[in-house]
Formats: structure tokens, C-alpha cells, sequence
């Protein structure tokens, strides 16, 4: 099982047709990684077709027990006892070994190999060849996955992002847990213009979220919690007043907070932060583990949200706005949390490694006009907004405190907006305009003037920020603007 | 509905007054708005014809109000709408309830459109909408004519290269 697969293999038996994978280095003696040139093409694990096939399999036996027992319980009746089960097996066991069958062709067209420029190559399909190639100057992120079943006998797949529109995702899957790690090093490295035999750059660990902080986090978030509390009121309703209908509440308001704690916990389990020259590493999740790399010139904006019942823990979470990340994805929304929970002084270490040169004990912010109280009576005394030579911050939310924080350089427009209301307040509010993603930097009920002059003051420092290109380079120190302000 | 008041600070010109959309555009809406109304009204008409009963002139009525009030609806909006150019940015302001001023740093454009549909073809005018990398930022400036369209987006596109950064 643990044959290496970088020693590039001959042929499999029945994949020589006439679409053959191009060998770009022949002869196969080629010392892999020696050169940051060409490689010999490489296959992946030899278990991958059975993998994939028990993933097909599983979906298509998930289906039939969601929908079909009673219709395979009526055929294997009307066609009498015993015969029709030994038929119903048959047809499990052809369903399986075409499975395997498909995913062992698949496997054996499969080859990725880096080409003569340095690229990454990924060449693969049975009837129509795709040969995809990954531009290692334009790399985004590589990231390893280990999903739950590639877990069971120890492998993982590895994707490869790069800048670009629509479907811009290599993903290569199984390859040895060691050997995706290695491959994810010697990508990062070529791209890097480094040795590729280099390895894993090493890392340390900065944060790791408890369990127990985790769950007991998931259950104390405003809205959870509540969803929780809205159950109860239902439960007791509906047991005083004796009707059942009401009950059925009981499945919205009881249910959701349940799957979105559950889907949280599975995804945040084991959450760590590590550092590493090529980024921030995330790692995390209980069934599919997800490693990910936040590099900081990808960074646009952060947010440090604290709901009511975590304020007396000291905890805060940590979410971020990164480029190129399509929002509403359902893998890009775990890139933007940064830290699902963690004390005050944690987030804020860390936060200052992906926004350097910030410093959130000068800064302070200028609280609303009193007349915003009668706009917004309850999140009133939450909000504010700063800014210091780096960065432009606001606050505000009552049951869920939001500190949004975004630096000067990554302003991409800025508004002013006022309702009816505000206007007969003589209030407006100012929006700062970032990439898509969860955060949003809003400073809310303003005075009238002062709003247009957070807006202008805000638009000159953005743009003596740009004039300076700081790009917030990783662990080089912070450009110092001359006195923006 | 607010009164325009004396010039609110927040919205205030950068120089001395916004630069206007054609009135066109406000013909070019009104036309719009009659394509639904006035079939709307027909069907309004209906059942009073059919019954006779004097009360259902009603709904008709009420329709006729409301496209009258739109039509002097659409007239103020259309003059709400401005924008600036100023050195290092774009200002777009619009609204009248709900008043908004979008400033874009030639620096952040990602590109610039113009869209002209049949109706706004038919009278003249073109929408010109500026995009950076923020979703929201939604700048657009609707009822140009298309020559000054094409002037402000060639504009916009030498200085946005000239200051073009990164993310």
C-alpha cells in the first residue's frame, strides 16, 4: 500500500490508449524535485479508487434508504423471498464494481507532475483529457484536507488555488497524509523560488481553542442562545395553553440553533492558529479536517465580534474579509474565521501579526452624538469609530459587539448615507467599502458634519497609504506613513 | 415626503454644485412607468365597466393617483441624482428619502460600464457604473448622454491607471 509514488511508475496495464498522458520527462530515472525543473509524472494513491467508490456508493445507498426501501422491499417480495434478496445483492455488488471500476479508470489516467517552466500539472480523465495547469506565480493558497473517509486509511487531498475567476481550484486527491504535506511544501517552495526540497517551513503555534470554550461559545452566541431562549418561552406556552400546535415552533426555533451549533462545532473542533513564513495557519474540524494558509497581503479587513454572553469571559471571535474568496461559498466562509473563540489578549496578538503595525491600546474611539439615541437606543453606547496612522476602526452592535477594523491602504470607496430619521435627528452614517466577506465597517449615526469629514479624512489617508504601497508584507516591519493625519 | 432642506452638510458639492443627469432620463422613467401603469389602469377600468356600480371608480382613481404622483416622483429623482470629479476621486451622490454620496478613488476602479437600454437608447441617455473590488460600493450614474458617458469613462480610465494599486 505504501508504494512510493513519487518514483514515477510504468504504465498501468489498460491505460495506454491513444490520449495518453504526455511523459514530459522520459526515461523515468528523473531524481524527483532534484531541479527545480520538470518532474516525472507522478500517480496518485493506489486506495483512491476505493475511496471514491465508497463515497459514490455510500450516496447512492444513502438515496435508496431515504427514498426506495419500501419499492426494494415490494421487488424483492414480488419477486419472491429469497431469490429477490440474492438479486437485490447482485445488483449492490455490480453497482459496486462499476464503481470501482469507473474510479480505477480514472485513478489509472490520472498524473501530476511539475512541467518544464516549474508549473504544477494535473492531467486526468478517461474519455475527454483535461490537462490542467496550475501557474505557481499566480498561487493563492495550497491547502492539505483530510476528509472523513480519506482519514480512515490515512489520506488526504491537496488544493491548489490560484488567482483568477470561476473555477480556478485544483484539487488532487488522495495522496499519502505525508506525502500531500511534502507536496504542499514543495509547491509553496517553487512558487517561493526557493529549494523545493526545502520541506515544510516550520511553524509555531500561537492559539489553540479548548473544546470546552468552543461548545460552551457555540451556546452562549446571541443568536443561539436566543433561539434557545424563544424555545423555552414556546415549550412553556404551548404546555400551559395544551396545544400541540404550538409545538411545532419548537422544530424552528429549538432545531436551527441546534444544526448551527452542531455544523460549528464539527467545523471549529481542534481549531489552532499557527505561524509560518508563508502565513497564518488554520487548522481545524472534527470529521474532515481542513488545514488552510491566510497569507496577510490577503488580508482586507478584520472584525473582532463580541456577543453579550461572552463579554464577562473575555472572549472575542476573530472574522476576516480576504481577497479572492467568492462570499457565500461554502469552503470560503471557514477562511473567514480567523479565530472561532478566544480570551481578549489572544485575538488581539494575532490580529496585530496579520494587521502590523496596529496598535489597539492608542486608539480611541469617538463615541455617537447623543442625538443618535433616540435613532438607535440600545446599540447606542456601543458606537464609535477611530482610526490611528494604520488602520480606520468603528464599533457598534448591542447583543453582538462588532470592532471593525480595516487599514487605510485597503479603503476600496467610502460612503455617506442617511435615512429619513437620521435626517431629522441631523444624523448620517459612513460606510467604508471592503472586499466581499463577513466584515463590514460601518460607522453608524454620526453627526450630520462630522460625517462628511470622517468620510473626506478617511479618503486622504487611504490615499497617502496607497501612494506609500504598503502592502502589509508578513513579518517585515510596518511602513511608518509620514503623519497621515 | 421630506422637503428638500437648505444644502445638508453631508451631501454638499465639493465645488460650487453637482454636475446634473440629462432630464431626458426622467422621460426615459416616465415611459417606463406608463408601460406598466396604463395597462394597469385598463384593468382598474374593468370592473366598473362590467357592473356599473359607481363605487368600484375607485380603483381606477387610486391608480391614477399614483402615476401622477410618480411621475413628480421620478422628476425629483432624476434631479437628485450628481457627480464630481474631483482630483483623486469620483463623487456620486442620489436619493431623496434616502440620501447617499459614494466617493471612489480613481486609484480602487476595477472597470467602468456603460449600459443603455432600448428605452434609455431611444431618448439619449446611457448609465455609466463604476466597479472596484468592494461589492458594495455601488457607484452609477444613470441618464448621461452617451457622448458625456464615453468622455467620463475614458477620463476615469486614464486616471485610474495613472493611480492603479493593488488590492
Amino acid at each position: 500500500m505504501t508504494e512510493p509514488a513519487a518514483a514515477g511508475r510504468p504504465h498501468a496495464p489498460g491505460g495506454a490508449g491513444g490520449t495518453g498522458p504526455p511523459p514530459p520527462a522520459p526515461g523515468g530515472a528523473l531524481p524527483p524535485g532534484a531541479v527545480p525543473g520538470a518532474t516525472a509524472p507522478r500517480r496518485t494513491h493506489p486506495l483512491t479508487p476505493v475511496v471514491e467508490a465508497v463515497r459514490t456508493v455510500g450516496v447512492l445507498v444513502a438515496a435508496v434508504v431515504v427514498f426506495g426501501t419500501g419499492a426494494l422491499r415490494e421487488a424483492a417480495s414480488a419477486a419472491g423471498g429469497l431469490l429477490g434478496l440474492l438479486l437485490l445483492l447482485l445488483a449492490g455488488g455490480g453497482l459496486i464494481a462499476l464503481a470501482l471500476a469507473g474510479h480505477w479508470l480514472a485513478w489509472s489516467r490520472t498524473r501530476f507532475f511539475f512541467d518544464e517552466s516549474g508549473d504544477f500539472r494535473l492531467d486526468s480523465g478517461v474519455l475527454q483529457r483535461n490537462e490542467r495547469r496550475v501557474t505557481l506565480s499566480r498561487l493563492q493558497s495550497v491547502d492539505v484536507v483530510r476528509p472523513l473517509l480519506g482519514r480512515v486509511v490515512g489520506l488526504a487531498q491537496v488544493r491548489v488555488e490560484v488567482a483568477g475567476s470561476g473555477d480556478s481550484r485544483v484539487v488532487l486527491s488522495y495522496l499519502p497524509e505525508a506525502e500531500a504535506v511534502a507536496l504542499r511544501a514543495e509547491i509553496v517552495a517553487r512558487a517561493a523560488g526557493v529549494d523545493p526540497l526545502v520541506g515544510e517551513a516550520p511553524e509555531v503555534v500561537l492559539a489553540a481553542v479548548p473544546t470546552n470554550d468552543l461548545v460552551m461559545s457555540l451556546l452562549l452566541r446571541s443568536t443561539t442562545f436566543l433561539l434557545l431562549l424563544v424555545s423555552v418561552v414556546v415549550v412553556v406556552g404551548a404546555v400551559a395553553t395544551e396545544g400541540p400546535g404550538g409545538l411545532g415552533l419548537l422544530l424552528v426555533t429549538g432545531g436551527l440553533p441546534i444544526v448551527s451549533v452542531f455544523t460549528q462545532f464539527m467545523r471549529f473542533f481542534g481549531f489552532t492558529v499557527a505561524e509560518s513564513p508563508d502565513g497564518l495557519r488554520l487548522r481545524h474540524g472534527l470529521a474532515s479536517v481542513e488545514s488552510q494558509t491566510v497569507p496577510p497581503g490577503r488580508v482586507q479587513a478584520v472584525e473582532i465580534e463580541e456577543p453579550l454572553l461572552w463579554r464577562r469571559r473575555g472572549w472575542v471571535r476573530v472574522n476576516l474579509n480576504v481577497a479572492g474568496l467568492r462570499s457565500g461559498d461554502e469552503e470560503g466562509q471557514a477562511e473567514q474565521v480567523l479565530l472561532p473563540v478566544a480570551p481578549r489578549e489572544v485575538a488581539m496578538g494575532i490580529i496585530g501579526r496579520v494587521l502590523p503595525g496596529v496598535q489597539f491600546g492608542a486608539l480611541t474611539l469617538v463615541p455617537a452624538p447623543p442625538a443618535a439615541r433616540r435613532r438607535a437606543w440600545l446599540q447606542w453606547a456601543q458606537l464609535g469609530v477611530g482610526h490611528d496612522s494604520a488602520v480606520f476602526v468603528t464599533s457598534r452592535g448591542f447583543l453582538t459587539r462588532r470592532i471593525a477594523v480595516i487599514p487605510h491602504a485597503r479603503t476600496q470607496s467610502v460612503r455617506v448615507e442617511q435615512g429619513p430619521w437620521q435626517r431629522a435627528l441631523g444624523l448620517a452614517s459612513v460606510a467604508v467599502d471592503s472586499t466581499p466577506g463577513p466584515v463590514r465597517v460601518l460607522a453608524l449615526h454620526r453627526d450630520v458634519a462630522e460625517a462628511r469629514a470622517v468620510a473626506e479624512a478617511q479618503l486622504v489617508r487611504a490615499s497617502s497609504a496607497r501612494a506609500l504601497g504598503s502592502g502589509g508584507r508578513w513579518m517585515a516591519p510596518p511602513p511608518t506613513p509620514p503623519s497621515a493625519d | 415626503m421630506v422637503e428638500q432642506q437648505s444644502v445638508d452638510d453631508a451631501f454638499a458639492p465639493p465645488g460650487e454644485a453637482w454636475h446634473p443627469v440629462s432630464p431626458r432620463l426622467a422621460s426615459a422613467r416616465r415611459l417606463t412607468m406608463l408601460l406598466v401603469m396604463v395597462p394597469l389602469l385598463l384593468v382598474a377600468v374593468v370592473p366598473l365597466a362590467m357592473s356599473g356600480q359607481a363605487a368600484l371608480a375607485v380603483l381606477p382613481v387610486v391608480v391614477l393617483l399614483l402615476t401622477v404622483w410618480m411621475w413628480w416622483l421620478i422628476g425629483r429623482r432624476v434631479r437628485s441624482f450628481g457627480y464630481a470629479e474631483r482630483a483623486d476621486d469620483l463623487l456620486v451622490t442620489s436619493g431623496i428619502m434616502f440620501r447617499r454620496l459614494v466617493v471612489v478613488p480613481y486609484g480602487r476602479m476595477q472597470l467602468v460600464d456603460i449600459t443603455a437600454g432600448p428605452i434609455d437608447r431611444a431618448f439619449g441617455v446611457a448609465t455609466v457604473q463604476l466597479h472596484t473590488a468592494a461589492a458594495t460600493t455601488n457607484a452609477t450614474i444613470p441618464g448621461l448622454p452617451p457622448q458625456e458617458a464615453s468622455g467620463l469613462r475614458d477620463r476615469l480610465a486614464a486616471r485610474g491607471e495613472q493611480r492603479s494599486a493593488g488590492l
